[in-house]
């Protein structure tokens, strides 16, 4: 028995040698390697981005593929797509095979905007600083959100929505909306960046630039300038916080239903916002007004609390309000996912490669593989305008992406457009 | 060759930081505080290459330093708990460390962009091998010249009275204590050995991923410290070499091709390896099995 | 003077509050402590196996309309088999005095449970019924919570059938002499295997109900909760006293409470930490915890 598992295991260590050694097909085809949560708790995002990236990749190859330096079509070829379990070492790490182990030209995905941040920091800074020895390979995300990621390096593009744009315009509305709201509290999760740092920093401030009060404890500093200190804010925001993993949030929603406000912020995902706010239910608070956090407009906010996220308002850059929309919803349904903001990125992202591989003239040819790379980069960061899924993506110099938006609510146990804002 | 390398790389570190919990160990002492020390050691050189624009060398050398004090004033409550309670008291002090982590902010403006650690947000572009245009291979030497000295240090000493001291503590510390040796000063000082060792080893981490922040330094993070030792047997240090290749090597790279079932396998052949060989994968069976295969002769008398 | 009052109220709800759902932690450190004392060993998988009870009663619930009563039961029933499961592959075949491996292959069972868990739900949290939901208790200035009046009930009375079982039936009667002296046990026919496997077992109903509860109280199940919940419930064990049962009880509602007044007086960020620091202090200058151990090892 000892001795069956033993050569188990050696049968198996075999194995992993030998599928690691493997290179990719010898066909022509444009390469590109993806990679996302794929086990953990955000599971869910690399499924539904894998998905679309693949359909989406399956829909360009149908109508013929894509364009080379030469003139010949060929189909864009998805070699893999990753699990990097949002941890940075094997996000580096799935870097690094990609950049070095096979022909992609440019690497896709990833989920979690920590994990993005150690990874853009191993990518070279700055294109043809020799002093530089960071890698040299295009990276696309798709899922990423926290603001100014980008900017570490000229070899990294994100695809994601600007919630600075996003959160404005929405408050700038709701002002509009509803004149009869006056004062707002509300919560986020301290301990992931991209809400913590959403909320302080975009959310908070965005919401006062339009006339809101904030009745939290107060602050002398509070300010509508972006970028203040995130210390200032906590401290204004110091009762309502929870960690993402909390089980019991009766001291926060208990401080909020003293507040009384009329609008309550919840900037955290899925399972500590239903967790809120199914306390806040609870303890009978009810606020004119809620709105979350853009990665929560999606299916888990409903399989978490559908109920008690009745009315909650969020912008998101994905709806199924265009043909375009309304078809690539149909396929990636089809083939086991949700399109939401994030997962739409991805397929968006696909026609982007696209549009940058017949810009550059690339040769596809694994012999020229660096150059290929280079002009790739050099096409992507020259694409400043792009057609997205529900409208025109624009692009600024650092790489970041400015898209259409609209705002949904959660109605009768369903995601609703309640304000499609693209004119 | 850039993927191996940096999964080289990720060994030679995850081997310091099984290492720093392999010594203490030894003694007797399971430490989930290496997690801690690991977190102070990356952080204390990533704020001096960043915030001081300190050389490599001196950063981990401070790290080095102020890890082994934290270790060293950590060894004294330690004493006075054993077993599973020592277990549960390190998680807490690693725990407290990742706290402290979370909550640090010290930033500083440098060419017109913020750096420095920014509480929650993680402390980004750690970038000191990068500009200063290191190669990886240069990298890898770097990290394992200091891996190689490390585990020579430690094979060294269990040849002489260092080991025997070590691992008699462990075995019975109240006969350890009647043969005179000093209890106290064995276990302080392979907890500040344990924490200088994995001060080195977050040294190393915080510029090979350019990124901290506090989600890294977790029990898990722990968890696995001891893990490497624990799976890799008490025998010699090559067990936790030999643990860390499994684990790093075949589990989370190797196994790769499995997708999504990669995780699954994880937790199920580390239960099977447990199993199979509760003394660890290169306890004295195997080191018997593979003398007898490489036809090395005994010494008579020795173990 | 009104202040003062008020801010008294404020406090001593809080307390309540904290007291309430610190039965969910006593339970889960029931269960680490009962496994404790039996064998001498952590079983870090705990947490996980009573989660993983908890999801298969909301399947239970989903799939076939179980009524409340019927999901706890089958959250109990199937960490219970969880439980056994994890003594068979994790402690069973491993020398009975290597504390280390058996801790290390738990640890593996911890990994996979939870790994199970987010294939099959692809890691989305899921909503979870409770009983008693809408009823909320106004006293005065108080609001109580009724899910956690019946929470803090269910867990009394399981606590009062687990130690009846311990300490008035002969299969208590073999946990404990198991527990005591393995050895002495088998010379009089116990069997140590089957006896060890029944106190998973046991275990593991335990740890159903209180990951059931949990689930309830939260209103949301995800694997997220799996690692606070087994840090919470080892602190809990500790803190009462390995291998005390009544120790444990209390230290989980004791640490329900303390960490609910920190969180009001010192926000988020500190909370974890004053913890964490309680853990220290208890450790250091009373390491048998509150009540040392009730069932003995030699």
């Amino acid at each position: 028995m000892k001795r069956l598992f033993k050569g188990v295991s050696v049968g198996l260590l075999g194995c992993a040698l030998m599928f690691s050694a493997l290179t990719s097909s010898a066909d022509r085809s444009v390469k590109v390697l993806g990679w996302g949560a794929q086990s953990g708790p955000l599971k869910s995002f690399g499924v539904n981005s894998e998905t679309a990236l693949r359909s989406a990749v399956a829909e360009i190859n149908a109508a013929g593929g894509v364009k080379l330096g030469d003139g010949t079509m060929v189909p864009i070829e998805v070699i893999g797509y990753e699990d990097s379990a949002c941890k940075k070492d094997q996000n580096i790490a799935i870097l690094r095979k990609t950049a070095s182990t096979t022909d992609a030209i440019v690497a896709m995905g990833t989920t979690c905007s920590g994990a993005c941040q150690a990874m853009f920091g191993v990518l070279q800074k700055k294109v043809g600083d020799a002093s530089d020895s960071g890698l040299q390979m295009p990276m696309l995300a798709d899922t990423c959100i926290r603001p100014g990621l980008a900017k570490i390096s000229e070899w990294a593009f994100r695809n994601v929505p600007n919630e600075i744009d996003m959160y404005d315009a929405l408050f700038a509305w709701l002002s509009q909306q509803h004149p009869g709201i006056k004062t707002f509290s509300g919560g986020t999760e301290t301990d992931q960046g991209h809400s913590f740092i959403t909320h302080t920093k975009v959310i908070v401030q965005a919401a006062i630039r339009h006339g809101f009060e904030w009745v939290g404890p107060a602050v002398p500093e509070l300010g509508p300038k972006v970028g203040q200190g995130a210390k200032e804010l906590q401290a204004a925001t110091k009762t309502q916080h929870w960690l993402m993993g909390d089980t019991n949030y009766s001291v926060q929603a208990r401080k909020i239903k003293k507040q009384n406000p009329d609008m309550v912020l919840v900037s955290s995902h899925p399972f500590s916002a239903c967790g809120f706010l199914k306390e806040m239910k609870r303890q009978r608070v009810k606020p004119k007004l809620l709105v979350g956090l853009t990665s929560s407009a999606s299916q888990e906010t409903l399989n978490g609390c559908m109920k008690e996220a009745e009315g909650i308002i969020i912008p998101t850059g994905f709806a199924p309000i265009t043909p375009a929309a309304q078809k690539a919803n149909e396929i990636v349904s089809k083939a086991g996912g949700f399109l939401d903001l994030h997962s739409a990125a991805a397929w968006e992202n696909a026609y982007l490669v696209k549009a940058a591989v017949e810009a550059a003239g690339i040769s596809a040819n694994p012999d020229n593989l660096a150059e290929d790379r280079a002009k790739f980069r050099n096409a992507l960061a020259g694409i400043t305008a792009a057609e997205g899924l529900i409208g025109p993506v624009t692009r600024n110099a650092e790489g970041e992406a400015s898209k259409p938006y609209v705002y949904v609510q959660v109605v009768d146990g369903k995601w609703k457009v309640i304000h499609d804002p693209r004119g | 060759m850039d993927y191996y390398l940096n999964l080289i790389n990720t060994i030679g570190i995850h081997t310091l930081l099984g290492l720093s919990a392999y010594l203490l160990i030894l003694t007797g002492q399971v430490s989930m505080a290496q997690a801690g020390f690991f977190g102070i050691g990356a952080y204390t050189a990533a704020i001096l290459t960043v915030i001081f624009e300190s050389s490599i060398l001196t950063a981990i050398g401070a790290a080095m330093l102020v890890s082994g004090g934290v270790a060293f004033l950590v060894g004294f409550p330690a004493l006075r708990v054993r077993g599973l309670m020592l277990v549960v008291a390190t998680v807490a002090f690693s725990e407290f460390a990742r706290m402290f982590f979370y909550n640090l902010k010290w930033r500083i403006v440098r060419d017109g962009a913020e750096i420095g650690p920014d509480g929650t947000m993680g402390f980004a572009e750690i970038r000191y091998f990068n500009d200063n245009g290191w190669l990886n291979w240069e990298v890898t030497i770097f990290i394992w010249v200091f891996v190689a000295v490390v585990m020579a240090l430690i094979w060294w000493s269990d040849k002489t009275r260092i080991g025997a001291v070590l691992r008699a503590v462990g075995e019975d510390e109240l006969a350890a204590d009647s043969t005179g040796i000093n209890v106290t000063v064995v276990k302080v000082a392979a907890m500040t050995a344990g924490g200088v060792v994995a001060g080195l080893a977050g040294s190393l981490y915080a510029h090979q991923v350019t990124d901290l922040d506090h989600h890294t330094f977790t029990v898990l993070l722990a968890t696995f410290a001891i893990a490497y030792p624990i799976l890799g047997g008490l025998s010699n240090v090559f067990g936790t070499l030999i643990a860390v290749l499994f684990i790093q090597g075949l589990l989370v790279e190797g196994l790769r091709f499995l997708g999504d079932w990669r995780m699954l396998l994880f937790g199920a052949l580390i239960i099977l390896a447990m199993n199979i060989k509760p003394l660890g994968l290169f306890d004295n069976q195997t080191i018997r099995f593979l003398r007898n295969a490489l036809g090395v002769k005994r010494q008579s008398g020795s173990v | 003077m009104e202040d003062f009052w008020y801010e008294f109220v404020e406090v001593t709800q809080t307390i309540t509050d904290g007291l309430l759902f610190g039965s969910t932690y006593a339970l889960i450190g029931v269960g680490f402590t009962l496994i404790f004392g039996a064998m001498g060993k952590l079983n870090m998988a705990y947490a996980a196996a009573a989660l993983g009870g908890a999801y298969a009663g909301l399947a239970g619930f989903v799939l076939i309309k179980a009524p409340l009563v019927l999901v706890f039961g089958i959250s109990a029933v199937a960490a219970a088999v969880l439980g056994y499961a994890i003594y068979f592959v994790c402690f069973r075949f491993i020398p009975v005095n290597n504390h280390l491996a058996a801790l290390m292959a738990s640890v593996g069972g911890l990994f996979f449970i939870d790994e199970v868990v987010v294939h099959v739900t692809r890691g989305s949290p899921l909503t979870f019924p409770s009983m008693f939901g809408d009823v909320f208790f106004e006293i005065g200035p108080y609001g109580i919570r009724g899910d956690l009046v019946f929470v803090f009930v269910i867990g009394l009375i399981s606590t009062g059938i687990l130690l009846y079982i311990l300490f008035k039936t002969r299969l208590g009667l073999a946990t404990r002499a198991v527990a005591q002296q393995d050895v002495a046990a088998r010379l009089c026919g116990i069997g140590v295997h089957s006896t060890n496997s029944v106190t998973f077992a046991i275990a593991g109903v335990l740890g159903g109900i209180a990951g059931a509860m949990t689930a309830a109280a939260v209103g949301v199940l995800s694997p997220v909760m799996t690692v606070p919940l087994t840090i919470k419930g080892i602190i809990v064990a500790v803190i009462g006293g390995l291998g005390s049962i009544p120790g444990a009880i209390i230290a989980g509602l004791f640490v329900g409470a303390f960490e609910n007044v920190f969180l009001y007086f010192r926000g988020i960020d500190e909370r974890d930490m004053y913890v964490v620091a309680l853990l220290f202090i208890f450790l250091v200058f009373r390491p048998n915890g509150l009540f040392g151990t009730a069932i003995t090892r030699d």
